[in-house]
């Protein structure tokens, strides 16, 4: 699916040069659910922004489905990102002003879909997720794991093949957390892959490899024995 | 604490310089407006109120009713009406004076010159308090050979020299005389109605001759103000006209038996105050304002100023959200909610005192320039108390009405939910109410737009519009008429003829424009019923019509081999004895006349009398279309075009090539003819042009306080459209996250900022219309009202493209960040 090789990120201010990254290695394979982990700090948000092509590496190859795209311009990442990545955000990033339904419809906005064909997917999608009863609602109406099932929603109706989550539980309570691992966990079993970055352990068990960071470097990588 | 106050206001202004600079900026620029304008108003209100008298001081108006045309309205009087008055109204009225202009023929060492004098009764002195510089008014203006003039004039023709006694001889009409300076006079201020350098006492035995100055009772050649005495009320007067004409006029001979004065006359007073800004007709002594005029700009710099307080108050409002944290702090802390209202409002007003600040600067430096324009002193005075007080009243004003909505909605965050929930405390009625308030400010742009896109193109209408006659390529030279030149008026023709590039040349007594009234009353022979029929009258040679390009609808114009063409002369003809001749007239004549079609008019027959008690019958040859020599201001009259050998002022000329060179080489002849006449000319395509003199000045500053108002609207549109960036950064960096472009985004903003400006659109476009249908009622010729409709979609767009690029470069900005530092964390 995707290779960084030798890839470093270097954030400049005026008087001081912090390396985010750092010659980091990093293959994940098609169908993959990897979890990246290490404490705060050490560039796993980084690291996750690259893959996501919401930003670019300093230095380094970027292979994504065998094209380096290390320095394509924004247009081209945002062409490329938009029919291959999905997000999730730890604070959900649903827009306020608009309804469940239409958050996830934003997906499909900006992909020439016919309206009708949307109004399908986004209807099958929150089937899905189980939130198709709270379609009409707004953001602020939901609680917390509601939230995060629309981002999932949102995520996956564009039929991405690839969904970024970054701490997707950060902001929910156990039980409503275990809810969103096991959404992630039954996509990334219908093929779809998936790379979480997340504190939890627990969580981070749900993913068939770990990688661990440390101020930019890729300490460890655990693999975990297929059940 | 009040400490604490200024100095979080002061580091507000600087932190958020945009916002500062917006409103500063705006409110400057309005207040700028608003005070030049404010000066021209004042000084418009200002006119005449320096005299002594001038409440008690009023004019008489004269009004002729022709039968088959609009009433004419003049703000002259006739010659015999000064007696009339003073006999009639002797228990009301205390003085009475004339004021008639002349350019009499100046001769002053070796130097031959003309200078508009005006002839006046003696009454003057006590009317009128003019600042006496030098000799003895009274005495001068009692003195039928001392002249008065002003300071120019005095600087004008004597330089250092003591002007007191100084002699010039004038020459006017049959009369050359020695004038000797009796008394000098302060100019006239630019803000009176009343505008003479130079005051003659008038001798009516000097224009015996020519009765139509002082002594005719159909003819209004005078400017005539009247006193009333004290605790008179003008209402008694008024009441009263028609009994003064049917009684006064002696003109019984001249109308038709059974008919009165007060038929075709009336007379009305109008107020020595009240002349600036009530224009009530031809004649007057230099152009007048009006007080649609002034209203206008009152309006214009109450709406400017309405839009810089709307973009204070809806940046304020905007603004709210990122201090709703301070806000909240300061309540946590015990602050009460008065003292959050105090505190901005006092930041409110402190800015709007910077604004006014920088106003003034702008106002200094515009000042120059503006004044230029309008052809006036204005100053703005420090000292003077009203000003003063309007403006720092307008400052609280401002800034209280800026300050006052986001210092309520401000103070009315509840904290404990600001503080916790960190997101946007923005109501949906702050939103809404700031949406109303774009959409008023840019209704009352769109509006200012299509108000100025009418003027203007009134403006190009009239200076465009076809008079009927050739107005390219032709001059007219005046004073052909004056003593010295009148009786080889037609040698010189001739020599001009000779000239290259010459093509026709036409003596006439008026000239394109004049707007000057000569009417002759006609009957028909045969028919008494028709009765005696007043119609305008041109006097004109027999090359006026080739000269002029002027085509005929039926008939023939005059020619030279035919001696009977023309109205024949009364000489030698005895009392009583009807001549015979022929006539070219309008087809409004025809249709006064009840003649039928131009063909059926040829060979029917009109008397009218050339003098002497002897008549005509002159038998119309020749029919041409309505043209607008008077005037392109009037409704055509019905109009003679008469060949006579009557008294002939201007020598028009139809040339082609290069105008200068043909005009040197007439004035070398005329140096040559009349070097005791001096030589004048101007072009008929400007003078044409300079009737819409005040439609231009009108449309000029219209445009200029529109822009503004247009560039204060939208300095606050983009202010907005960037807080407003601010506020949707979150929203913006997910939908690019989930695949939006730069374009998408810029999109989705300026629809934003489209919608209040379409809204503005549907509210201005019947307004401006229905009010510029209003303004275009006064001109009789004016643009089609179904222009209105494109010039609204024009300055609808025009305001949407404005807004565009406005809203567009913020946006694009906004929209090619990066969404992650929208997104990473909240």
């Amino acid at each position: 699916m995707l290779k960084l090789h030798n890839l470093s990120k270097v954030y400049r201010t005026d008087e001081v040069e912090t390396a985010a990254l750092n010659s980091v290695n990093v293959e994940i394979e098609s169908g993959e659910f990897v979890a990246i982990m290490g404490p705060s700090g050490c560039g796993k948000s980084t690291l996750l922004n690259i893959i996501g092509m919401l930003d670019s590496p300093s230095s380094g190859d970027y292979i994504f489905m065998g094209e380096n795209v290390a320095g394509y311009n924004e247009a081209k990442l945002s062409n490329i990102r938009k029919q291959n990545i999905g997000f999730i955000f730890q604070s959900f990033n649903l827009i306020d002003e608009l309804t469940v339904e239409e958050n996830i419809e934003l997906a499909l906005l900006y992909h020439n879909i016919p309206a009708s064909e949307r109004r399908e997917r986004v209807a099958h999608v929150m089937d899905k997720v189980g939130i198709a009863h709270r379609a009409k609602h707004m953001p602020s109406q939901l609680s917390g794991g509601q939230q995060q099932r629309v981002a999932v929603a949102r995520a996956v109706v564009g039929d991405q093949a690839m969904i970024l989550a970054d701490e997707p539980t950060g902001n929910l309570d156990s039980a409503h957390g275990q809810e969103v691992m096991e959404m992630l966990q039954q996509l990334n079993a219908e093929g779809t892959t998936i790379v979480m970055v997340t504190h939890s352990p627990a969580h981070a068990d749900y993913a068939r490899r770990t990688i661990n960071l440390f101020d930019g470097h890729v300490v460890t990588e655990n693999l975990r024995a297929a059940e | 604490m009040f400490q604490n106050y200024i100095s979080v206001a002061f580091r507000n202004l600087i932190k958020h310089k945009l916002y500062s600079a917006i409103n500063i900026i705006g409110l400057a620029v309005g207040l700028a407006a608003c005070v030049l304008i404010t000066l021209f108003v004042r000084d418009e209100l200002s006119y005449d109120t320096f005299w002594d008298e001038a409440d008690s001081l009023y004019r008489m108006n004269t009004t002729f009713n022709v039968p088959g045309r609009e009433p004419f309205v003049t703000v002259m009087a006739m010659g015999p009406a000064k007696g009339a008055l003073e006999r009639y109204f002797s228990e009301e009225i205390e003085a009475v004076t004339r004021f008639n202009n002349e350019w009499p023929v100046i001769q002053y060492d070796d130097k031959v010159f003309s200078e508009e004098v005006y002839f006046t009764d003696p009454t003057t002195v006590d009317m009128f308090s003019l600042d006496v510089i030098a000799g003895d008014l009274k005495a001068s203006l009692n003195d039928n050979s001392t002249l008065v003039v002003n300071e120019s004039f005095a600087k004008k023709h004597f330089g250092d020299r003591d002007p007191i006694g100084q002699v010039m001889t004038l020459t006017y009409y049959a009369t050359t005389r020695d004038f000797r300076i009796g008394a000098v006079y302060k100019d006239l201020p630019h803000n009176s109605v009343l505008d003479f350098q130079a005051l003659i006492m008038i001798d009516e035995a000097d224009f015996e001759n020519f009765p139509w100055e002082f002594q005719h009772w159909f003819s209004v050649n005078n400017n005539i103000f009247f006193k009333l005495k004290d605790g008179v009320s003008i209402d008694t007067v008024n009441a009263r006209w028609k009994d003064f004409t049917d009684t006064m006029m002696d003109v019984r001979a001249q109308i038709e038996p059974g008919t009165n004065p007060s038929d075709f006359v009336t007379f009305s007073s109008q107020a020595l105050l009240d002349i600036q800004l009530y224009p009530a007709g031809d004649g007057e002594m230099k152009p007048t304002g009006d007080i649609k005029t002034v209203m206008i700009f009152s309006a214009i710099a109450g709406l400017i100023l309405l839009i810089a307080c709307i973009n204070f108050m809806n940046l304020a409002t905007a603004k709210s959200t990122q201090r709703a944290r301070e806000v909240a702090i300061r309540k946590v802390m015990g602050a009460r909610r008065g003292q959050l209202v105090t505190q901005f409002l006092g930041e409110s007003i402190l800015l709007a005192l910077v604004g006014l600040a920088l106003g003034i600067v702008l106002v200094e430096l515009t000042l120059p320039f503006y004044g230029d324009f309008l052809g006036r002193e204005l100053t703005f005075s420090y000292t003077d108390g009203i000003t003063m007080a309007i403006l720092l009243g307008l400052i609280a004003f401002v800034g209280v009405l800026g300050g006052f909505y986001p210092a309520i909605a401000l103070s009315g965050f509840l904290p404990a939910r600001v503080l916790k929930a960190n997101k946007s405390a923005e109501t949906s009625g702050s939103v809404l109410l700031r949406n109303a308030l774009v959409v008023l400010q840019f209704t009352i742009s769109i509006g200012l737009i299509v108000s100025t896109a009418v003027v203007y193109g009134q403006m190009v209408y009239g200076q465009n519009m076809d008079p009927g006659f050739k107005k390219d390529n032709m001059l007219v030279i005046r004073n052909v008429g004056e003593k010295g030149m009148l009786h080889q008026q037609e040698a010189f023709k001739q020599e001009v003829l000779r000239l290259n590039g010459v093509n026709h040349a036409s003596l006439t007594m008026g000239r394109p424009a004049d707007g000057n009234e000569s009417n002759t009353s006609v009957e028909i022979p045969g028919d008494p019923d028709a009765g005696s029929i007043l119609l305008g009258r041109q006097g004109v040679d027999v090359d006026f019509f080739d000269t002029y390009q002027i085509p005929f609808v039926a008939g023939r114009k005059y020619e030279e081999d035919r001696a009977q063409d023309g109205a024949p002369s009364s000489d030698g003809a005895t009392d009583g004895e009807i001549l015979q001749g022929s006539i070219v007239v309008n087809e409004r004549t025809i249709a006064r006349l009840g003649f039928g079609s131009p063909e059926e008019a040829i060979g029917r027959v009109v008397r009218m009398g050339v003098g002497d008690g002897v008549q005509a019958d002159l038998e119309v040859i020749g029919v041409v279309p309505d043209i607008n020599f008077q005037s392109l201001k009037q409704i055509i009259r019905p109009e003679m075009y008469v060949m006579d050998d009557g008294w002939r002022g201007n020598l028009t000329v139809n040339f082609s090539g290069d105008p200068q060179a043909l005009l040197a080489q007439i004035e070398s002849i005329w140096q040559q003819m009349a070097p005791t006449v001096p030589f004048s000319y101007e072009y008929v395509d400007q003078a044409l042009a300079e009737e819409f003199e005040a439609e231009q000045a009108l449309a000029t500053m219209l445009g200029a306080f529109s822009m503004l108002a247009i560039a204060v609207a939208c300095l606050g549109l983009y202010g907005l459209a960037s807080f407003t960036a601010e506020r949707r950064t979150k929203e913006i960096g997910i939908r690019k996250v989930l695949g939006a472009s730069v374009v998408d985004i810029v999109r989705l903003l300026i629809w934003q900022f489209s919608k209040p400006v379409l809204v503005a659109n549907l509210i201005a476009w019947p307004l401006a219309a229905y009010g510029m249908m209003m303004w275009l009622e006064s001109f009789p010729y004016r643009l089609d009202t179904w222009l209105l409709a494109p010039l609204c979609v024009v300055a609808g767009l025009i305001a949407l493209t404005i807004a565009w690029v406005t809203v567009g470069g913020n946006a694009a900005k906004v929209a090619r960040a990066n969404p992650i530092k929208a997104l990473r964390y909240e």
